[in-house]
């Protein structure tokens, strides 16, 4: 009687032990980011006015004037507004302030998201070769696209640029026609979202979604669905809130979508269709490399993988020239053959024995490789934290996201036309018993993408929140640093690429001191 | 021992050797138990998810350990059981650096709350309650060379035994093990189609379970044992991604161990195993080997 007694008591213990500790040891966590509301601290109403990049002038899209809101049709879109409001779920109201936390950081976070999703390479073939993304078969293995860092350099760029381009003609409109918010033409409509103090027309959440949406689905074609959903959501939670009625919403949606249509034909002709090249391209590049009297890089990977996107040096920058790209181009560096280039390995190999816990971690905080947002998608998520602190406008935000992703694409071509003009190998491949505290990724080494990345967008943070100067310049160097300390990098490679990616940032600093906005 | 899997790298701690955690025998009062063993793990093919493939920029990756073990009866019916393996992992192709170090502290109690003739043989039962917490900052970040997940973990495990009179035994326990999330040293990672924007992990708990059939006779002790273990959440690797510390990591392992006490030494033991990986999700197909010395001394005996 007595074990059973024992027994008894303990499996009454067991479970409440199973059953109690997972629920008092609550596990779970945030996964995005928090954003406060977003009450921007100026309504940046000359923001019509600001310098357009790609657009010709902000009214190059026509939007065609409001309708009278004394009419029929515009009170009936005020009476759906109300009725919407009367029977809000609980899950529109999340939506509502999911979306108040502002457009453009939410949708900077869909962009690393898909970036994340997309960065990886492809799976090697039975016959050890890897076949290529498909962008007609973008579900296929390998998915399409591989959104390494040139690509997604390029990805963030175009869609921060498309976004700032559509507000900019937004805000234009906006002040032309001077249409207020459904919650102002209306006392009985609640205002659910912070005050803006924006006319309503044509809504900016609306263009957001639409420039936002239709440019990453055509650079992210298999994750249609998602985006789809997600713009909808960001236009609901603009009429739900009371901030926009549906003719705001229609005309913002298609002023967004027809200047993603002008950043998509952009895109069609900026060269990234010859970046990944022929074999008998890379084959060259070796060949050149070897007639010099210098060791031309290999691939780490194992089946040889061919080199990642090789001629995206040749693809069109924001802000610089294709001369300025060359002209840029940091002095060569070691010979392979020398003892310069020899005392530069051994440094390597030095720390690659001497992998300490506090390095290695450097290393992964800043690795940002395959699976990740990479290391522009790192920079986007550093600067998240401040356009949020700042209280920027929608349109303010935008142009913060541009600036920074203009400058680090110009960095991705920057540097990829000085790694494949000089097609430097690997510390690892210069002496195979290096190894690595992070993967090895597949281009030459001189320069450093980490470094060249970091530097520019450090610069150009520096100009946005030149309180933080000091902080974002550290952030970059351990960035670089991380590089040599992982032995994937040699000492010029980051030195010479942290002071490449400055210069190419000083670029756009240049353009947004003169941009009208700054 | 024979199911320690914790360094097996692209496995997760379901700790058990015997005369300890999972299995139906007892140290006796004021008797210790302690030894070293030594593991050696190793696999070629892994499964990505339920894909098993291989991986050119890994080749096999080899996970050495040696681990003090301690058992002593606090009681006839309570031991105290505690474990401390260093750990070493290297991948034969690629450029990864390996890794080494000590891993995490186990302590459980053993107790033997049931016991009672039945039939020809008896019956005993046990619970075990197990913790566990990483002794070093070892990155849970680098999988699969990392040491491990660095989780403080809980577990909660039955065990019941039947032993024939002649010798013979079958034995099944299972464990719940509740872990502590755990922390990169980056500020985002992607797992289960999001990204997520912080350095902790949500990580799933474990349900394990082993059976054997043994038998066990004077200075011998051999079975034939069927492990399972399954993460109870988790994603699964991503096409050419690599292991993630929350992939939803499961494995069967059918293994064989045999434990033998030295004649004429007063408490020496030998003991081996061997396991294989004969199913699993995101771990490597393993085959495990592992010896070692242990030495038991009655202090009760000697005062």
């Amino acid at each position: 009687m007595k074990t059973l007694k024992y027994f008894f008591l303990l499996m009454i213990f067991t479970v409440a032990f199973t059953v109690v500790l997972p629920v008092s040891c609550n596990k779970e966590i945030d996964i995005t980011e928090d954003l406060k509301p977003l009450a921007p601290a100026a309504t940046d109403n000359d923001a019509g006015t600001w310098d357009m990049i790609v657009l010709t002038s902000p009214a190059q899209i026509a939007v065609a004037a409001p309708g009278d809101i004394n009419a029929a049709a515009y009170q009936a879109e005020l009476t759906a507004i109300k009725d919407a409001q009367s029977k809000l779920t609980a899950s529109q109201r999340e939506t509502i302030e999911f979306w108040s936390g502002g457009g453009v950081l939410r949708w900077n976070q869909m962009f690393r998201k898909l970036v994340a999703r997309y960065n990886l390479p492809p799976a090697p073939k039975a016959d050890n070769t890897y076949p290529a993304p498909d962008a007609e078969n973008p579900f296929a293995d390998p998915n399409f696209p591989f959104a390494n860092p040139p690509y997604a350099s390029r990805a963030y760029s175009y869609v921060s640029v498309a976004q700032y381009e559509a507000l900019k003609a937004a805000w234009h409109y906006k002040y032309l026609y001077n249409r207020q918010s459904p919650y102002k033409n209306d006392n009985a409509i609640k205002l659910l979202m912070p005050e803006t103090g924006l006319p309503s027309y044509p809504s900016e959440d609306a263009v957001l979604s639409g420039a936002a949406a239709d440019m990453l689905k055509s650079l992210f074609p298999a994750a249609v669905q998602e985006i789809t959903l997600y713009a909808a959501a960001q236009r609901n939670a603009a009429l739900w809130s009371g901030r926009a009625s549906s003719s705001d919403i229609s005309a913002g949606l298609a002023l967004g979508k027809a200047v993603a249509a002008q950043l998509i034909a952009r895109a069609g002709n900026d060269g990234m269709r010859n970046a990944v090249g022929t074999k008998a391209q890379w084959d060259q590049l070796a060949q050149q490399c070897i007639d010099k009297g210098e060791i031309p890089w290999i691939s780490r990977d194992n089946p040889k993988r061919p080199p990642m996107l090789p001629f995206f040096g040749q693809v069109t920058a924001w802000n610089m020239t294709a001369q300025d790209i060359v002209n840029e181009r940091p002095e060569a560096p070691p010979l392979t053959n020398s003892a310069e280039m020899k005392k530069e390995v051994d440094e390597v190999k030095w720390y690659s024995q001497n992998l300490t816990r506090e390095r290695l971690a450097i290393v992964h905080k800043w690795a940002d490789g395959a699976g990740t947002y990479t290391p522009p998608g790192h920079w986007n998520d550093i600067a998240a934290e401040y356009i949020a602190e700042a209280k920027f406008s929608e349109v303010r935000a935008a142009r913060a996201y541009a600036l920074i992703n203009m400058a680090l694409h110009d960095a991705a071509v920057g540097c990829w036309e000085t790694k494949f003009f000089y097609f430097n190998p690997r510390p690892s491949q210069m002496d195979p018993s290096i190894k690595t505290g992070t993967g090895v990724p597949n281009f030459p080494a001189f320069t450093s993408g980490h470094s060249t990345f970091s530097g520019a967008a450090a610069t150009v943070l520096s100009y946005l929140f030149p309180q933080h100067s000091e902080y974002f310049h550290a952030e970059a160097k351990e960035a670089s640093d991380s590089r040599l300390f992982g032995g994937i990098h040699y000492r010029s490679d980051i030195e010479m690429g942290l002071a490449h990616g400055k210069v190419i940032g000083s670029y756009t600093v240049n353009y947004a001191s003169t941009d009208g906005a700054d | 021992m024979r199911r320690f899997v914790l360094f097996l790298c692209l496995g997760i701690s379901s700790a058990g050797f015997a005369q300890t955690i999972n299995d139906g025998i007892m140290m006796p009062k004021k008797t210790i138990c302690t030894g070293v063993m030594y593991t050696h793990d190793r696999w070629t093919e892994y499964w990505e998810g339920e894909l098993k493939r291989e991986n050119g920029n890994i080749g096999d990756l080899t996970t050495q350990s040696i681990m003090w073990v301690g058992t002593y009866g606090l009681t006839d019916k309570i031991n105290i059981i505690a474990m401390l393996p260093y750990v070493k992992t290297e991948a034969s192709q690629g450029t990864l650096s390996g890794l080494e170090g000590i891993q995490d502290l186990s302590l459980a109690v053993k107790y033997n709350f049931f016991k009672q003739s039945a039939g020809p043989g008896t019956l005993k039962t046990f619970g075990v309650l197990g913790f566990s917490t990483p002794l070093t900052d070892y990155t849970p970040d680098f999988y699969p060379l990392s040491l491990g997940s660095a989780t403080q973990n809980i577990s909660w495990r039955l065990t019941t035994n039947y032993t024939f009179g002649m010798g013979i035994y079958i034995n099944a326990s299972a464990a719940y093990t509740w872990r502590s999330n755990t922390e990169l040293d980056r500020p985002s990672y992607f797992t289960k189609g999001q990204l997520y924007n912080t350095n902790e992990v949500e990580m799933p708990n474990v349900f394990d379970y082993v059976v054997s059939v043994g038998y066990r006779k004077g200075p011998l002790q051999a079975d034939l044992n069927y492990t399972q273990q399954n993460t109870l959440g988790g994603g699964d690797i991503r096409r050419q991604d690599m292991p993630f510390v929350s992939n939803r990591m499961n494995f069967s392992k059918a293994g064989a161990y045999v434990l033998y006490y030295v004649p004429g030494t007063h408490g020496l033991a030998v003991r081996g195993g061997y396991s294989l990986t004969v199913d699993g999700r995101n771990v490597g197909k393993s085959s495990t080997l592992t010896g070692g010395l242990l030495y038991t001394i009655n202090f009760s005996k000697n005062p």
